[in-house]
């Protein structure tokens, strides 16, 4: 498999289980132990070369590994895209020709030689000028540069998880939340729909994030991205705080990036109630349900909750802080012990001693370790909607410092 | 049209090489480890399959080792283990 190869690794012998395993009959399961066994046979004794034969099928793209070498190719910008496409360089969307002159421009200075480290799940070098390259590809202003460099460096550190974000059948996408004042200077748009299309900063950082984690990482969908069904959210996922619209003040006040490893945003529709206590329900109705991953292995397991300035105002007016809501949404946003039993994740559950000794079916069990994994920032326009972003309950929320360009 | 040069966005591979010994010929009287990634019917799948290769390959013993869920590694105590304890180790994957 490829990621033994970029891992350098060879001769390791294989014995391959057809998938699926998990929700199969026992029958089934019966029958794939004894295609193994005799399978085993043959690995026996065998030498250390290359198993070719026991290779599982590739699925979904068919893409051979992408080509690692520059292309000279026309200016035509139909022909630099059907290029990208054909060497799985880029996501499907017309991209900028990443010359040297516009990474150049890109890197701003800094040393191109420089890795952040090793990206998985391929595990190939995150250096400067590989980034850059991706940041040109999807239309960033080098200004954004160091945005994307905190987010690629917040999301290496080993909390974040990567390789499980990259790997899973789960439909994560690294959501940058870009803080301080530097989201006002690059344009990073907080306000009316700040999750969608419209706005160059957003869009071109998110989608920086995703080429970085393709092309670097080497995540492509149905090839080492197993994401069953994918998201919207992994082609660019990109907000700011809304600082100035927070009645708690933002979640940093300084140049930040945090990546959170959500799904995509979950609405929160609350247009009738006049306090904290009707939107509250509402945010912790929608933060639990049985199809969410959040809480199976609790604690890597969190909650962010998106409120729009209407809905944050009026839960403020009610003298709530944020810690408030925090616990808020901690104590409510449960399920009891019989509905998690019905399906999800049940007996995969990587628990507390103290939940996995509970017995009482009518027990509510937290989605979350504590109050601190529910965080609250307030983003979005005028209306009475917020948003809820289950995490994957395998990857913990990073932040790193924005570097002021040139240190 | 001009002709034009760019750079690729593709990682660079680290250059590390490291060939695995291959199976023993035989694992009659071996103790053959298993690594559950906690998936769904693994740990099905793992008593099967060890009862098979005691039957069938003479297996002496069959140690199977649980993680703690399945998208955190094996602790490192885990391995310590299974390579103390055993001449072959199964490493569940995929689900």
């Amino acid at each position: 498999m490829s990621e033994l190869a970029a891992l350098g690794i060879s001769g390791l012998p294989l014995l391959v289980v057809p998938h699926p395993l998990g929700g199969e009959r026992p029958e089934s399961v019966t029958r794939k132990a004894h295609q193994a066994a005799e399978q085993l046979a043959s690995l026996l004794g065998a030498d250390a070369t290359p198993r070719t034969s026991l290779r599982p099928p590739e699925v979904g793209t068919g893409l051979t590994d992408p080509a690692t070498t520059d292309l000279v190719t026309t200016d035509d910008p139909q022909a630099v895209l059907a290029e990208f496409c054909e060497r799985g360089w880029c996501d499907g969307l017309p991209v900028i020709p990443p010359t040297e002159e516009r990474v150049r421009a890109m890197l701003g200075g800094a040393p191109p030689e420089r890795s952040l480290g090793a990206m998985p799940p391929l595990w190939r070098g995150a250096t400067l000028e590989k980034l850059a390259v991706n940041a040109v590809m999807a239309g960033c202003e080098p200004a954004a540069f160091p945005v994307i460099v905190a987010a690629v460096e917040a999301m290496l550190d080993p909390a974040f998880n990567l390789y499980g974000v990259q790997a899973t059948t789960h439909p994560v996408a690294p959501l940058v939340i870009v803080h301080g004042p530097v989201a006002g200077r690059l344009g990073v748009h907080a306000g009316s729909g700040c999750f969608g299309p419209g706005f160059r900063a957003n869009a071109t950082i998110g989608r920086a994030i995703r080429l970085i984690l393709m092309n670097v990482g080497g995540a492509w969908p149905g090839r080492h991205d197993m994401a069953t069904q994918g998201s919207p959210a992994k082609f660019s996922y990109c907000i700011a705080e809304r600082a100035d619209a927070s009645p708690w003040g933002p979640l940093r006040a300084d140049d930040a990036v945090t990546v959170f490893g959500g799904e995509a945003p979950h609405n929160v529709n609350d247009h009738v109630s006049t306090g904290a206590a009707g939107i509250l329900a509402t945010v912790a109705d929608t933060a639990v349900s049985l199809g969410s991953n959040v809480g199976w292995f609790l604690a890597q397991s969190q909650l962010l909750v998106v409120l729009g300035p209407e809905h944050a105002a009026t839960i403020a007016g009610d003298g709530l802080t944020r810690a408030d809501v925090q616990r808020y949404v901690f104590e409510h946003a449960r399920l009891p012990l019989r509905t998690l039993k019905l399906g999800g994740m049940w007996g995969m559950q990587d628990w507390p001693a103290w939940m996995s000794a509970v017995r009482d079916d009518d027990a509510l069990l937290p989605q979350v370790p504590s109050p601190d994994d529910v965080f609250v920032i307030v983003a979005g326009g005028p209306g009475k909607h917020s948003s809820v972003v289950p995490n994957c309950t395998f990857s913990r929320a990073v932040s790193r410092p924005v570097e002021a360009r040139g240190r | 049209m001009t002709r034009i040069r760019v750079l690729s966005p593709v990682g660079q591979a680290r250059a590390e090489n490291f060939t695995a010994p291959p199976l023993p010929a035989d694992l009659a009287g071996l103790t053959v480890g298993f690594i559950d990634n906690t998936k769904h019917n693994f740990d099905r799948l793992a008593d099967e399959l060890g009862t098979l290769l005691r039957a069938r390959y003479g297996v002496k013993a069959v140690v199977r080792r649980r993680k703690g869920n399945a998208s955190v590694p094996a602790s490192p105590e885990t391995l310590a283990e299974l390579a103390k304890e055993c001449d072959l180790v199964f490493a569940g994957s995929g689900d």
